[in-house]
């Protein structure tokens, strides 16, 4: 298997979960299950394995943008680079559907913030705060849901 | 609506309720490690003394996690009052802790290419190789304490479990003190071979130990698994009802094996030589 094939693979199986998150009905117990455990966990794994096996071979590091790009020159760096952002931005992605849900806030205003998010990960992260902030300032507290 | 949420365990060591919830949670830790080791060392042909730089670590997480299994398996044998001292928490909290922070520094270095017991290269290095030392001692001290609690615990299912509670106790506390002596000679060496070529290119499948010369690592080895294999042992003893003098016979031969093997890698010959 070449990266390029591992990489397809990791965005068919994010590039799914996202598609439940925005379209389908949250009500089916094994979805949620699956994309917050199970696709994170395989991502998580892959993840790590590329990290422990190729991280210390190549040059650079984190403390400059010279330094950044030198360790993406590496396709098994990169793409345990791709791999950490398919997997945070899709539990922050499931993290905003369950607090999203918990607050009432409408599939349709969900669905762009979720796309948002699965783009863009901080953008749909940011709408999310404030669409949130606004349920908040502007429904009274007596008609909101039952809140955890 | 359903809602999943990730069921997270108490964040804490040892309590009351819950004395081997440390040896539960290093076994996880070991058991998870080990997935993407094993997957690094499908993708990484990096070597380090001949063999993959992924198979000590792989082979320290086999052996821990064979470790704290085995005192779940063994806590049966344990009176309640006897885990529920301070002294058995603290003791096997420490045991986890350390062991958890040797497979995380193991498997760090394995993923650098460097060594990481015997790396004296950077005083750091040299700093955390010292300090291994004191978590492996920890951990031997963990699993002798383990031992003797076992053998002050009365013994279960009327006699029908004799052998099998006093193999315990003997394997854990003999074990314990035979891997104390031969590591910690271990690390008053340079490195565990003794003559022979410095590879383990020429080593034994998977263990590496020296087909050319002096090698303390099987003594080590036969030592740490003291702890498991007189228990399974006394396992079949008590099932043919043996009395429990076969326990101490076994167990006997057994350290006297161990210290034959230690006493051979000192003189400087392999374990099994090569041709």
């Amino acid at each position: 298997m070449t990266w390029e094939t591992a990489f397809s693979i990791a965005n068919l199986m994010a590039g799914l979960c996202w598609m439940v998150l925005i379209v389908l009905p949250r009500g089916w117990p094994v979805l949620p299950a699956i994309i917050r455990l199970a696709v994170p966990l395989l991502l998580a794994i892959a993840y790590s394995a590329l990290v422990l096996a190729f991280f210390f071979t190549v040059d650079g590091g984190f403390d400059s943008i010279a330094h950044v790009r030198t360790l993406f020159q590496s396709d098994p760096v990169l793409l345990a680079g791709w791999l950490h952002y398919l997997a945070f931005d899709l539990l922050i992605g499931a993290w905003i559907a369950d607090k999203a849900d918990q607050d009432r806030i409408s599939r349709l205003i969900q669905a762009p913030i979720l796309f948002a998010t699965f783009m863009f990960g901080p953008l749909g992260w940011l709408l999310f705060q404030a669409v949130s902030l606004g349920q908040h300032l502007l429904v009274a507290p007596a008609a909101q849901g039952v809140r955890s | 609506m359903t809602t999943v949420t990730l069921p997270l365990p108490p964040a804490h060591l040892a309590t009351a309720a819950d004395p081997m919830a440390p040896a539960r949670q290093a076994l996880a830790v070991m058991a998870v490690l080990a997935v993407p080791t094993m997957l690094a060392a499908g993708l990484d042909d990096r070597l380090l003394n001949g063999v993959s730089v992924w198979s000590k670590p792989l082979k320290f997480q086999a052996a821990l996690l064979l470790h704290f299994a085995t005192l779940l398996w063994l806590a049966p044998l344990l009176a309640a009052e006897r885990m529920s001292t301070r002294l058995f928490r603290i003791s096997l909290s420490t045991a986890a802790l350390m062991a958890i922070l040797e497979i995380a520094y193991i498997t760090l270095q394995a993923a650098r290419g460097r060594t990481s017991h015997f790396n004296t290269d950077t005083p750091l290095e040299q700093a955390l190789y010292s300090l291994m030392g004191v978590g492996a001692t920890a951990i031997v001290a963990a699993s002798f304490l383990f031992g003797w609690l076992i053998w002050r615990s009365p013994s279960p299912g009327d006699g029908r479990r004799a052998n099998f509670k006093t193999a315990a106790a003997l394997g854990l506390m003999a074990g314990s003190v035979l891997t104390l002596v031969i590591g910690g000679y271990l690390g008053s060496q340079a490195s565990h071979w003794i003559g022979g070529d410095p590879t383990d290119a020429t080593g034994l499948p998977i263990t590496g130990w020296s087909t050319t010369g002096g090698d303390l690592r099987p003594a080590h080895f036969l030592a740490t698994h003291m702890m498991q294999v007189v228990p399974v042992i006394a396992l079949v003893l008590d099932r043919l009802r043996i009395p429990v003098a076969a326990t101490w016979l076994a167990a006997a031969t057994y350290l006297a094996i161990t210290v034959a093997v230690a006493l051979q890698a000192v003189m400087g010959s392999p374990l099994i030589a090569g041709g």
